[in-house]
């Protein structure tokens, strides 16, 4: 027990380091860059016309008055932390007078509803699919792993695009944009599950078929690597099935895969955000692209805060989990 | 002389190389041990002994393939049995081996109680969870293990532990002949001398009938072993008891080899062989004549095509060289 | 040295992916000499023109006519005019006053068009039907007539007096060679939203993608060798130090650091060079690691112990008893971090942080046109499917070529 609480322990530190950072990151790289931030938005904003001048005259002051702009670094930042924690973002620009926590609050279901199973059902597919490829290896391997390769090379949003043209466009089989329905106002209604599920389909597939292709290769050489231990000859030797022995290469093999899962995670969340894009699917990703297009500073600044919490808490699950899982990782901890 | 525990006999074996090369690693051994008796092989790497071990398990997987041979278990002829019924009815049970990692022969994900319980499942699928508990643990307890080894992971194992735990999984099942490929080799002179303690007891105690231990070590075959052969490029070159093979070899390779270890210097001890000039001939192509003719200082012209017999003298003592065994020994004696 | 890279060459994974590379790198070079320009020229008025052959309507009407009688000529003709959707409206049509269809191939324009004259009545009011679907199948009815009938085209032009005279008249059976016309032009993937053209934009965007992967990979290389190559070697606090920070922008998605830099920075400061810059910077970790747990291998080696006994300076030991032993691990970092840069810039740039739009095309660019145009809805293929391919393309080229290094350096996974 004791060499899991060191390792738990240990996890949990980092995990509270790497949010400090992370959050000292988000406010300060906006204010390190020459330009001032909030004077080029309402700059802009007033050059573009598209708010008349009181609405950027106040979202000026309360933006001023909310974060303290014009107090030392120091105490902005202590205002950022505080309000953060409050779940307070501010107001948005673009959509003025919604809080930007609420822009987000409702985003972020859609987004962990999205991202959440198609990560995981793209990494056990990818797993199984590669474990057969390193199984089988003859033929099977030699047309597998190459389309592995090359689907793991198509962007994310590359694969969204495909899918959108010959789902969505094409065969018309599957709605192409939105969270459901546009015509539909969001309630729980039979009605309103079923647009929610196809509107989710396309979206869904092509996050797992991007995150098959990555994993799949991977555990194929883990596999191999794996198939040619000591302890399987061992094993063999012994008489033991060689269904049996495929079950401890599986299984050992898988184990590096959850760390492997636990280190890409965030890059894998960064390409399905610029996927939702192409559906323009209700999620972070989306709000971000049009926090963007409206620079909308306080919605980016609270959308990227959240997104590295979601991927810092994605790993440090992930790390818990492989924990328990491995028992390599409490031996190594008495080393 | 004692019931025969285990015959070989002309066996051949060979590897496939990717390349579909064929490289004949044992090629025409013969031998017998008795009930109660051990043998060593001793040879340099890459002679063909531990492919002998291998091949002797009669359960063949690429790139090691069978060509022609008997290996005759107790008067049961295994060689040529279907390979599930080898597995099922003579792995592990008739005969077992310890490998040369013993370190990595462990799967470091699973408890030891757990792959006890495969093992004996493996041939006995009925076996219930009580049962094997209470035969794990009393077999431990015999050997001096531990009982908490069998509830812990391979990885939270010394080396020391995992080699006795090793050679008391794979004698578990009492085999008939038991084949250790240079179980001590990676570990410190204390456990070497627990393993070798062990390997005593477990014949002494009848849980095994007769043993084959593989070495470069010879000073630990002359301390372990009844018999010694002696091993070059797939083919024995020489057999007899361990007090004549040390004191009294007869081939011109078998006298260089304990020639090189007699030295009484400081520090000799554990040397390892191959202090004879050259290297062992090519086995995808193995010359004509005597292997070890390119090597040998007597070699005459003729030992370079000749083939040469397996020839018997002594009290059922063998060597392989186109010399008399008084001419050579007047050659020895007159160095 | 020799010997590894003959080795390398032997991996048929490294061959396949460089072939691809070089492939895309030749057309690249030889592209701009065949069809030199301006990429960003916008040469179509009006959005998404179709690929294919475009010749001047103005001119091929001044060129010399031969009269050729090609016997499928009027049949082409109403094939192509009359669209696939009419043609479901005609069958419906049949349908509501059920006209036995059996038999009929909707491909068949002929007996489509023989069903139809011998069926259709104008004076119909089949019951249920709108009156904007009967004034429909009345304008198809009329379009079939003009379709069917063989007419000559006249072309009028002012005379002297301001009148209008026909000069010419173009019959059905006129054709004119295309070797004659002064202006055709070609334009294998069509144009894109702003009437650029496709292929040229591409082959340029590639280019640029290319040099952006290969300065984020540079910098990312620099920093991570620097960073892996100190803390490996002097070890103590340095690497602490060095390892503390490296394990923070791990876990830390690059994803979002790139998003924030990028977006302070400002429309007007994103160069493709800044933004390649900017990448590099925010995805050394991986190098950084790998060098590092190498070095501390090759640390305490006799070759290394030899230098140091020898008084050699520490830059002396780190170029010629360290970085021959880890180049091989260098360079597939490098060669990933190309890859990964292509692609942060294209899904920045689809976020609309890429970089600015005046200067150069970029592959990221060029799909944030598209997905803004609508290309994806609306059928325009040849504006976003040649872009994913060709990121699709480098990046599988790399990462093949990454494998075969792979299995050329890691024995063990070979097979």
């Amino acid at each position: 027990m004791k060499g899991y609480r060191k390792y738990f322990g240990k996890k949990i530190l980092w995990f509270v380091i790497t949010l400090i950072v992370a959050v000292v990151l988000n406010f300060l790289l906006p204010r390190l860059m020459p330009v001032d931030p909030v004077a080029a938005i309402t700059g802009k904003l007033a050059g573009q016309g598209a708010t008349d001048a009181s609405a950027v005259q106040r979202i000026y002051e309360h933006y001023m008055q909310e974060f303290g702009l014009d107090k030392p670094t120091y105490v902005q930042f202590w205002l950022f932390v505080k309000n953060a924690v409050r779940g307070n973002f501010g107001i948005s620009f673009s959509q003025y007078p919604r809080p930007v926590s609420d822009i987000i609050g409702s985003a972020i279901v859609w987004t962990v509803a999205l991202q959440l199973p198609a990560i995981l059902v793209g990494w056990i597919l990818g797993n199984l699919l590669g474990a057969l490829a390193a199984y089988i290896k003859k033929g099977f391997d030699k047309v597998l792993l190459p389309v592995s390769l090359f689907l793991s090379n198509v962007p994310a949003f590359g694969m969204a695009v495909v899918m959108l043209v010959i789902f969505g466009v094409t065969l018309k089989i599957a709605p192409i944009a939105g969270g459901y329905a546009y015509d539909m106002i969001p309630h729980l209604s039979w009605d309103f599950i079923k647009s929610v599920i196809s509107h989710y389909q396309l979206p869904f597939w092509s996050i797992v078929l991007v995150s098959i292709g990555g994993q799949a290769v991977g555990m194929r050489s883990m596999s191999i690597y794996e198939l040619n231990a000591d302890y399987v000859k061992y094993a063999r030797f012994l008489g033991i099935k060689d269904s049996k022995i495929v079950g401890y290469v599986f299984r050992n093999a898988m184990l590096p895969q959850v760390t492997g899962l636990a280190l890409s995670i965030g890059t894998m969340i960064g390409g399905a955000l610029v996927a939702e894009i192409i559906f323009s699917y209700p999620g972070l990703g989306s709000t971000m692209y049009s926090a963007v297009t409206a620079a909308d500073y306080p919605l980016i600044s609270a959308t990227t805060l959240i997104i590295t919490i979601m991927v810092l808490l994605a790993t440090f699950i992930l790390d818990i989990i492989y924990g328990f899982i491995d028992p390599r990782v409490k031996a190594a901890q008495f080393e | 002389m004692g019931k025969v525990m285990l015959e070989v006999r002309n066996l051949k074996t060979k590897y496939v190389t990717r390349f579909h090369e064929d490289v004949y690693a044992v090629d025409g051994v013969s031998f017998t041990i008795e009930e109660g008796k051990s043998l060593g092989i001793a040879g340099e790497s890459g002679c063909g002994k531990s492919t002998l071990a291998l091949s002797m398990m009669g359960y063949y997987f690429p790139p090691l393939h069978y060509m022609s041979g008997d290996i005759i278990i107790d008067g049961r002829n295994i060689s040529g049995l279907d390979p599930d019924v080898v597995r099922k009815s003579i792995l592990g049970s008739e005969i077992a081996y310890i490998p040369q990692a013993a370190m990595n022969a462990l799967n470091p994900t699973q408890k030891i109680i757990k792959f006890i319980t495969d093992v004996l499942r493996a041939h006995d699928p009925k076996k219930d969870k009580k049962e094997i508990r209470d035969m794990a643990e009393a077999r431990f307890a015999e050997l001096g293990l531990p009982k908490e080894t069998l509830e812990k992971h391979a990885v939270e194992l010394s080396g020391g532990m995992k080699q006795r735990t090793v050679i008391a999984v794979s004698t578990i099942l009492n085999p008939k002949v038991l084949i250790a490929d240079e179980p001590s080799s990676a570990l410190d002179v204390t456990s070497q001398k627990m393993v070798i303690k062990m390997m005593r007891e477990l014949m002494e105690k009848g849980y095994i009938k007769s043993m084959l231990f593989i070495t470069h070590e010879l000073p630990l075959l002359y301390n372990v072993t009844d018999d010694i052969m002696v091993m070059y490029a797939g083919q024995i070159v020489e057999k007899g008891t361990a007090k004549e093979m040390v004191f009294d070899p007869v081939h011109p390779y078998s006298h260089g080899l304990m020639g090189s270890i007699l030295v009484p210097e400081e520090g000799t001890r554990g040397q390892k062989l191959g202090a004879i000039p050259g290297a062992p001939p090519n086995l995808k192509k193995p010359p004509d004549g005597c292997r070890f003719a390119e090597r040998c200082k007597y070699a005459c012209p003729e030992c370079r095509y000749a083939s040469i017999p397996e020839k018997p003298f002594g009290e059922g003592r063998m060597y392989r060289c186109l010399k008399g065994v008084d001419e050579l020994k007047e050659v020895y004696s007159g160095e | 040295m020799k010997n590894t890279i003959r080795q390398v060459f032997h991996s048929p994974k490294f061959v396949a992916g460089f072939a691809i590379f070089v492939a895309i790198l030749l057309v690249m070079f030889i592209y701009p000499l065949i069809n030199p320009g301006n990429p960003l020229e916008q040469i179509g008025v009006g959005t998404f023109a179709k690929p294919g052959t475009y010749i001047s309507l103005y001119d091929a009407a001044k060129t010399n006519t031969q009269t050729l009688r090609l016997p499928e000529a009027a049949d082409n003709r109403i094939a192509a005019r009359l669209s696939m959707d009419d043609r479901v409206e005609m069958i419906n049509w049949f349908g509501t006053m059920n006209i036995s269809v059996e038999g009929l191939d909707i491909n068949d324009t002929d007996a489509l068009i023989e069903l139809w004259n011998q069926n259709y009545d104008p004076s119909a009011r089949p019951e249920g039907m709108t009156s904007a679907k009967i004034n429909y199948y009345k304008r198809l009815n009329n379009s079939i007539a003009e379709l069917s009938a063989s007419d000559t085209i006249s072309i009028a032009d002012y005379d002297e007096e301001g009148n209008l005279a026909v000069t010419k008249t173009i019959s059905d059976t006129d054709y004119v060679n295309t070797k004659d016309v002064a202006n055709v032009k070609t334009l294998p993937l069509g144009t894109d939203n702003f009437g650029r053209d496709v292929l040229k934009e591409l082959v340029s965007a590639t280019g640029t993608s290319i040099r952006i992967g290969l300065i984020a990979g540079i910098v990312a290389t620099l920093i991570g060798l620097t960073f892996g190559l100190l803390a490996g070697y002097l070890g103590g606090v340095v690497d602490d130090i060095i390892m503390f920070v490296t394990n923070i922008f791990t876990v830390i998605p690059s994803f979002v650091l790139l998003i924030l830099i990028t977006y302070s920075l400002g429309q007007e400061q994103r160069g493709a060079a800044i933004v390649a810059i900017v990448i590099g910077l925010t995805s050394w970790t991986w190098t950084a690691r790998s060098v590092r747990s190498q070095v501390i291998s090759l640390r305490n080696r006799d070759h290394v112990n030899l230098s140091k006994l020898s008084g050699h300076s520490l830059i002396r030991i780190v170029v010629m008893d360290i970085l021959p032993y880890i180049a091989s691990y260098v360079v597939m970092a490098f060669i990933l971090q190309v890859s990964s840069g292509i692609l942060a810039e294209a899904q920045l740039s689809l976020l609309g942080l890429g970089p600015k739009t005046t200067q150069v095309p970029t592959l990221g660019l060029m799909m944030n046109w598209a997905m803004l145009y609508s290309a994806h809805t609306n059928g325009s293929w040849w504006a976003y499917f040649p872009v994913i391919l060709v990121i699709t393309l480098i990046s599988f080229s790399l990462n093949l070529m990454n494998t075969g290094l792979d299995q050329v350096f890691n024995p063990t996974l070979r097979d």
